[in-house]
């Protein structure tokens, strides 16, 4: 039983298992569970002080839980905090830098805090300074740095160690829709390279077109399969909009697909993108003129809304 | 899950480094290592690094210490004199000891608020790293004091009589108390929240070491204190008549004492008490004080025997005289040590006797016309003299000190060490991780 749960636990990037943490009588993370694969892109949601960045420091090793079981690529952060650190690559919520320090030395430095070498942490900072078009900066201060430049500087710091997790906790904050869309594009890359990625954000919609997975936090509680379920459903829904809707009717109704009415267009639900790409050819074959099929707006603020709901 | 066509491309990541530069590791090491170390010092001076103006006006201040120790050596008189040293030993110690606490008392509670902690914490630096580089770090800057003040330094060692290895010791001491107040600002940091506290909790510390072993040294007194009984014997002259008052007035007067009817004057015994505090019981907590662990650490300089006049009697053991071993006349850190030896060796046998005074018999022996006091300034003079040479001489004691000065250097280090293991079991009241 507990050799089985230890190897569940293994297979994950990143596991917790109904962590706990308080702070005083402060009950920050009650029950904490989830689950990040490599090469996925997991989203950590929630409202205010639900609980998130405590949840985060724990996965990072920084914060030991009170309960509760915690494995970082393959490691228990407790006992084996240096492997966990050095599988980690952590962007904190709060935007530290060293005032005095160009923004290349500050990446150097951390890079062979991680014990690479003065040449190859030198060109690993160049490298990620590029990736965050900050090398220009390059040479000057961090202190000139503004706040969206001082975050795209620690997500180069946070990739210094080349982790194999990477826990950002709230990255878009303050940056402008270009670095959003910048950080949106980067984050799918490091999945698609085989990381493991947990975000927190309250930037719904940005989260929706990166994650692959949602975890929904309350009162220090991630909230289970019900959520999940709701969020799929979300997920599910595509929105067809066509310059002849009775068309579209009569073709979904021959197919006997199910769908919602909506004030402009339909709702169908498809199980994959797979699937979507498979309904959109079909309905171009019987000739029926789409002019939008996408995703029915955020399923993860939708998810969220009723969260709130249930919560009143 | 979304395919975006109008999304820029993010430059390329650069290749991953190499794996063999990081091996495998396992467990939650603290043990602090060269290489971390010296890592964690160079960001900490780097980050400290003053501006150019900075240099500047340090510049402009070495200057001018340069050019007043150039002027003094030139004008200065030919004797030798420890004196001027010791100041500037006291006053590197000094300045040591307030700016060394002042910058690690802030390193690690304002690295913490400044959220720059937290991000080296999550590097393979281990704990121990992060300590030793910041107290090294804090250190250092002290040491800038010592270098600034070196050209006075070289200048007066020239004329203090010391040799250069006696220098270097207490140099050496010197700088291990610096460390020392270092690490306890350092400790403090990690405790309390907020850098006004931790400074001047630090500066508390350094003052409790300073002043407060003296303090309670003085304070402790009566506790060791033997009641000692002084029996005194004297001409009652309340119970003299007038004849008998002038006669023995005029007697003093004269000193003749020859006429005196000693068998008409009543004699009164009289005795009181008073303390005399053993101070060899408490003198650790003098010699627990830095400064006095200074003064230990410096050579013993003997003084050069006082001129009594001709009933001055040379101590014991034939003492060599101060003008031929080179030596200037004792300073202050011979003189401080004298002043600890004394304590040291608390009260001598006579003084716990007790003081008496017997004016009866004194005057029964002026009355046979002899000097009571015959020979007996010459041997007090001859005691206090080797009571002198002893304290000068008697052996040096800054093992107390050094081992107090050890145990806070690591006792506080381990302090700073335990306070920045992550994962944290317990926060500084009212901070956050980051």
């Amino acid at each position: 039983m507990v050799a089985t749960s230890t190897a569940a636990l293994a297979t994950a990037a990143v596991s917790a298992r109904g962590v706990a943490r308080a702070f005083g009588s402060v009950q920050a993370v009650a029950d904490a569970t989830l689950e990040v694969q490599p090469g996925t892109v997991t989203a950590l949601i929630g409202p205010n002080g639900c609980g998130k960045t405590t949840l985060m420091l724990m996965l990072a090793g920084l914060l030991r839980p009170d309960a509760g079981e915690i494995r970082v690529a393959g490691a228990d952060p407790r006992h084996d905090a240096a492997a966990v650190r050095d599988a980690i690559g952590w962007m904190p919520d709060q935007l530290g830098s060293w005032d005095n320090l160009t923004c290349l030395q500050t990446l150097t430095l951390v890079g062979r805090a991680f014990r690479l070498s003065r040449h190859e942490a030198r060109e690993r900072g160049a490298g990620l300074l590029e990736m965050v078009h900050l090398s220009e900066f390059a040479d000057r201060p961090t202190r000139v740095l503004s706040r969206g430049q001082k975050q795209r500087l620690s997500i180069a710091r946070a990739l210094m160690n080349d982790p194999t997790v990477l826990l950002m906790d709230e990255p878009a904050n303050g940056l402008d829709p270009r670095s959003r869309i910048e950080l949106r594009t980067l984050v799918r890359e490091l999945a698609a390279e085989g990381k493991a990625v947990l975000i927190s954000s309250h930037v719904l919609a940005e989260l929706d077109e990166m994650v692959d997975d949602a975890v929904f936090m309350s009162k220090g509680r991630t909230l289970g399969d019900e959520i999940a379920d709701k969020v799929a459903d979300a997920k599910r829904r595509y929105r067809v909009a066509t310059l002849d809707d009775a068309l579209l009717r009569e073709v979904l109704a021959g197919g006997r697909v199910p769908f919602d009415e909506e004030p402009s267009g339909v709702i169908i639900r498809v199980g994959s993108e797979a699937e979507a790409a498979q309904a959109l050819a079909w309905l171009m074959s019987k000739g029926v003129p789409v002019h939008r099929f996408g995703p029915a707006g955020s399923a993860l603020e939708q998810t969220y809304m009723t969260m709130e709901e249930e919560r009143r | 899950m979304t395919v975006l066509d109008d999304t820029p491309a993010a430059a390329p990541a650069p290749e991953p480094a190499p794996a063999s530069s990081r091996g495998e590791v396992r467990g939650n090491p603290w043990f602090p290592t060269l290489r971390g170390t010296l890592l964690v010092t160079q960001i900490e001076l780097m980050r400290r690094r003053p501006t150019a103006k900075g240099w500047i006006f340090y510049g402009l201040v070495l200057t001018a210490i340069i050019g007043v120790g150039v002027l003094l050596m030139v004008f200065a008189p030919e004797e030798k004199n420890s004196i001027p040293m010791e100041l500037i030993l006291v006053m590197v110690l000094g300045t040591g000891m307030l700016i060394a606490p002042s910058l690690s008392a802030t390193s690690i509670n304002g690295d913490s608020s400044e959220g720059v902690l937290a991000p080296l914490q999550m590097t393979r630096l281990r704990a121990g790293d992060l300590a030793m580089g910041k107290l090294l770090a804090s250190w250092c800057i002290a040491l800038v004091v010592l270098l600034t003040a070196t050209p006075f330094l070289v200048y007066a060692f020239s004329r203090s009589g010391w040799h250069w290895d006696e220098l270097l010791i207490v140099l050496g001491g010197i700088l291990l108390v610096v460390l020392t107040s270092t690490a306890i600002g350092l400790a403090w940091s990690s405790i309390a929240a907020r850098a006004v506290a931790s400074v001047s909790l630090a500066h508390l510390t350094t003052g409790a070491l300073l002043l407060g072993t003296l303090l309670v040294f003085l304070f402790t007194q009566p506790l060791i204190s033997e009641t000692v009984t002084s029996s005194n014997r004297y001409i009652d002259w309340g119970l003299l008549t007038d004849e008998q008052a002038q006669a023995l007035d005029q007697a003093y007067m004269t000193g003749d004492f020859t006429a005196l009817d000693l068998e008409s004057l009543t004699c009164i015994d009289n005795t009181y008490e008073y303390g005399i505090a053993h101070t060899e019981r408490t003198a650790w907590l003098l010699l627990a004080n830095p400064v006095v662990m200074i003064g230990e650490m410096s050579p013993i300089i003997l003084p050069s025997e006082e001129n009594w006049g001709d009933g001055g009697t040379v101590a014991e053991e034939p003492v060599e005289p101060a003008e031929d071993d080179g030596r200037a006349e004792p300073g202050m850190f011979a003189t401080m040590h004298a002043g600890v030896s004394d304590a040291r060796i608390g009260p001598s046998e006579a003084e716990l006797t007790g003081d008496s005074y017997d004016e009866c018999a004194d005057l029964a022996v002026m009355a046979a016309g002899e000097d009571p006091y015959a020979g007996v300034d010459d041997q007090w003079q001859s005691d206090w003299e080797a009571e002198r040479q002893e304290n000068a001489a008697y052996d040096r004691a800054p093992w107390i000190g050094l081992g107090v000065q050890a145990v806070l250097l690591l006792g506080s280090l381990w302090i700073v060490i335990a306070r920045l293991r992550v994962p944290y079991k317990k926060l500084r009241q009212g901070t956050r991780v980051a």
